[in-house]
């Protein structure tokens, strides 16, 4: 009997530490390769690497992160990274979605836009920055402007998706209620879409942090990208891989937090979302 | 008589579904219609409804053509699953017909109750669609109807896509509604015995109508005494002799 019950769960055989080792050990292998290769790395620069102006040590790279911090620049710079993106995404995603919405709900109005949408949506944003900076200089409104319209058109074109792939079951409910036309846009239609839209409303954050990171690096003398140019053109490697992991870091707490609001989102939906 | 359909008949894609056909439907009547799939009894029932024009043809309610959806009309849709918003509640996906009726909001929770509990879903107000069988949730579905307070239910294969003991259970539960209300129903199904249990009277329709063969195949009254029993009525001597001669209308003959 006893050695049957052993057969059955191997992960028993580990042992006396077996209880602990795999509650630490399911914790810990996700973070295992990473963790090598940040070890492979400092190795590399404290032995091979040592006085290289492209590669520092991760300590080195902790430690101007945590001067960076102390001194305010990084939190100053992902404010305004930060910032703008969110500011241009409201601006381009909400356009972006309302513009959709109209189009969606009316077809023929999407027909005669078609071309020109066409014709606006496959410009790489980034190749508005000259323009944008003649516009509006420098700043917080230049970065903004550029944002906007790359987060608008995903946005203009997955709404108008959203709107026809509505459930047609759903529209003839309205029908057969009687609802009015603006409640049947805000009691089925919009509602229906919310999955969708929340699809392309992600899709829509990790371009515009992007696009904001690119125009930082490219032309903006603000933010995380600039920061982190500046920091290369200085020949300072161990700052440049801190605000490098420190970009990363915020990409992965933003679209965390994205995925946290669409459960949210969801269980308040009764899982339609 | 409360609905009339006058020489009514549908083409799709340019072919004749539904020769012109026409009765009529009487207050407090329970009518079922029933024919293979593809003889234009849905099409009907959607016409009747206002979700469609006729090709040809009128149906009239009270005598006056109908052009679109009415609130006095309800309308139960097979699918279920796509005819509840999956995010409200139970109880919010009845409160829609009355929102769509511009019932005062003070009014909708004691309404909201009332139909809940006529169909047995009480216990469920708080639920969320996808949490509930299919079978309660075509009750929802029922009750969202119920709450409309139509004086005609249309009603399209509703119990078509249930398990046997469920629809049976549903239709005793539709035919005691349908008494202690005296609601008029047009009941659309592809199951005999489903249409010869609840009607007052089975229209019987054939798919390809031609010269000679029209789609009214037969329009038989069923005069088996209320309330039924599904062993009791399903015995008798009468529902056999009916069932027979249905049997043979519907393109066995």
């Amino acid at each position: 009997m006893a050695s049957r019950a052993a057969g059955q769960s191997p992960s028993r055989l580990r042992g006396p530490s077996g209880r602990i080792w795999p509650l630490w050990g399911r914790r810990l292998r996700p973070w295992l390769v990473p963790l090598l290769l940040v070890a492979l790395l400092e190795a590399h620069a404290r032995t091979l690497g040592r006085g290289s102006d492209a590669l520092a040590a991760p300590s080195a790279a902790l430690w101007a992160g945590w001067q960076l911090l102390r001194s305010g620049e990084l939190l100053a710079a992902t404010a305004f990274t930060l910032g703008s993106a969110a500011a241009g995404l409201a601006l381009g995603a909400g356009c972006g979605a309302v513009a959709g919405l109209a189009l969606g709900l009316m077809p023929r109005l999407s027909r005669a836009s078609f071309l020109s949408i066409e014709m606006f949506r496959p410009l790489p944003s980034v190749a508005l920055v000259p323009l944008a900076m003649l516009v509006f200089g420098f700043g917080l409104r230049m970065e903004m402007s550029v944002v906007a319209f790359a987060t608008f058109w995903p946005m203009l074109v997955l709404a108008q998706a959203a709107v026809r792939q509505v459930e047609p079951g759903l529209i003839e409910v309205a029908r057969a209620l009687g609802l009015t036309p603006a409640a049947r846009l805000t009691q089925i239609v919009l509602p229906a879409s919310v999955p969708r839209l929340f699809v392309a409303l992600r899709l829509c954050v990790a371009i515009a942090l992007v696009v904001a990171v690119t125009v930082e690096i490219a032309a903006n003398p603000h933010g995380v990208g600039y920061a982190m140019s500046l920091a290369q053109q200085s020949l300072d490697p161990a700052s440049m891989l801190a605000w490098l992991a420190w970009i990363g870091v915020v990409g992965v707490a933003v679209n965390g937090a994205m995925l946290a609001l669409q459960r949210r989102v969801e269980r308040r939906m009764g899982g339609a979302a | 008589m409360l609905l009339e359909f006058d020489q009514v008949a549908i083409h799709l894609g340019g072919r004749e579904i539904l020769s012109p056909t026409s009765f009529g439907v009487r207050a407090g009547e329970f009518v079922c219609v029933i024919g293979p799939s593809g003889c234009g009894k849905t099409t009907l029932l959607r016409a009747a409804s206002g979700f469609m024009p006729p090709t040809h043809g009128q149906v009239r309610r009270h005598g006056r053509p109908v052009q679109q959806p009415s609130r006095e009309v309800a309308f139960v849709f097979q699918d279920y699953g796509r005819a509840l918003l999956p995010w409200r509640t139970v109880a919010s996906n009845v409160s829609l017909a009355l929102e769509a009726a511009r019932v005062p909001p003070a009014e909708r929770p004691a309404r909201i109750d009332r139909v809940l509990a006529t169909v047995g879903l009480t216990a469920h107000a708080g639920k969320f669609p996808a949490q509930l069988s299919g079978g309660m949730q075509q009750r929802v579905q029922i009750a969202r109807c119920l709450a409309q307070e139509p004086e005609l239910l249309m009603m399209d294969e509703p119990f078509g896509a249930l398990d046997a003991m469920t629809r049976e259970g549903l239709q005793d539960e539709l035919a005691r509604l349908q008494r202690e209300q005296g609601l008029t129903v047009m009941f659309v199904t592809h199951d005999l015995e489903e249409a010869l249990y609840l009607g007052d009277r089975v229209i019987a329709l054939r798919a390809h109508p031609a010269p000679g063969r029209p789609s009214l195949a037969a329009m038989v009254e069923v005069p088996l005494p209320r309330p039924r029993d599904q062993l009791a009525t399903k015995e008798s001597p009468e529902f056999l002799r009916l069932r027979r001669e249905l049997y043979r209308f519907l393109g066995h003959d």
